[in-house]
């Protein structure tokens, strides 16, 4: 993953984490954006999947179906989330073992 | 089955690919060591906003990702009174399913009836304090809520603070609660997220503070000492992939010998709650 895209994934997915929790409609073209984004990229699986989640005409819906697939969507966000900011830091060449 | 903590029948009726998903799950913690785990943040009920987990579901995804124990307490259920009586009377219910395997910690309200309900799930065989100052709108230094530390210290439990998300600064407010209750172990949920940078410099090594990884983000978590951390996953918030995951990257980057990994995923638990 190069620089620009970690950092565009690291921003992009703290909006989508934001935009899930408050069943916001942009989450989907946030995460069509962001799967477009991590094209190629070591994360590009979880994305993928989350973002055609988010195509389900009942995503927002309140049913337990609907609420599971919310869950999970929210689950594979935060696992791309964890994976671009590993790159970032590493990125940075700060030695975290000497803490 | 479950995926991501999730019913795996629920995500066939909503038409998910479940073979897909169960590889990407499992994709996640590949490389994680195998060892005995335990967790210290899970939430057993139904919470005000919908999430839910039950005894049942806890046990089936403990056995799913090899976690020995789990301190189980209330979500944000306050119940008609605003004491957490019924949500209490459920996790202590849960405990009883798996004695061994389920730890029963008391949430209450700290200005409702607290001490009281401190002292009944003593009796009842609780083993710690769960307060959630943003939920409850008690801020740690309260005069109320540090009476609940106190009474919580003089019963030899643990406290677990949320410390995630939030408006109010918290180092001052927990070091506050630290001079009032200087015997007190706090737990700070979510790797102090809330304030992580001023919390780490204030706290991370005062000898009764430590801080669990549940929802935590790995930026804070490569920073804080080792040996202070307690693997968490704030089901059903979270999910024990995605929390394992965590730890996993938090370990290679900041460098964790295997004896570091077995601490903050077994080690430091047992050492606060007895092996």
């Amino acid at each position: 993953m190069r620089g620009p895209d970690a950092v565009r994934l690291a921003a992009a997915l703290g909006a989508i984490e934001m935009a899930l929790v408050r069943r916001d409609l942009v989450v989907g073209p946030l995460l069509a954006q962001a799967a477009r984004a991590a094209s190629e990229t070591q994360i590009a699986p979880l994305l993928v999947c989350a973002a055609e989640q988010t195509r389900a005409d009942d995503f927002f819906a309140d049913t337990s179906p609907a609420i599971a697939r919310r869950k999970m969507t929210q689950a594979l966000c935060r696992a791309a989330a964890h994976e671009v900011h590993a790159e970032l830091l590493v990125m940075t060449g700060i030695d975290m073992g000497a803490s | 089955m479950r995926l991501f903590g999730t019913d795996a029948e629920l995500l066939e009726e909503a038409g998910c690919d479940v073979a897909r998903i169960t590889e990407l799950e499992r994709s996640l913690v590949a490389g994680l060591i195998e060892c005995p785990r335990a967790d210290i943040h899970v939430h057993v009920g139904r919470d005000r906003d919908g999430h839910e987990l039950d005894v049942d579901g806890l046990l089936a995804d403990m056995d799913a990702w090899g976690i020995r124990r789990t301190v189980i307490f209330a979500p944000n259920d306050p119940g008609p009174d605003g004491d957490f009586a019924d949500a209490n009377a459920t996790v202590r219910r849960a405990a009883e399913v798996a004695p061994a395997r389920l730890i029963d910690f008391c949430r209450v309200d700290p200005e409702i009836s607290a001490l009281s309900v401190m002292e009944e799930a003593m009796r009842h065989g609780a083993r710690g304090l769960k307060l959630h100052p943003i939920a409850q709108g008690r801020p740690p230094e309260s005069a109320a809520s540090i009476a609940c530390v106190r009474r919580a210290t003089e019963f030899g439990w643990p406290v677990i603070m949320h410390a995630g998300f939030g408006a109010r600064s918290l180092a001052d407010p927990f070091l506050g609660v630290l001079n009032a209750v200087p015997e007190a172990r706090l737990i700070l949920a979510h790797g102090a997220r809330g304030d992580a940078r001023a919390v780490s410099d204030a706290l991370a090594d005062h000898p009764g503070v430590w801080f669990d990884t549940s929802l935590a983000t790995l930026s804070d978590l490569v920073i804080l000492p080792r040996e202070r951390l307690i693997f968490g996953t704030d089901r059903p918030y979270g999910d024990h992939a995605t929390a394992l995951q965590l730890v996993d990257h938090a370990a290679r980057l900041a460098k964790w010998s295997e004896a570091d990994v077995r601490r903050v995923l077994v080690g430091n638990f047992d050492d606060i709650l007895g092996a």
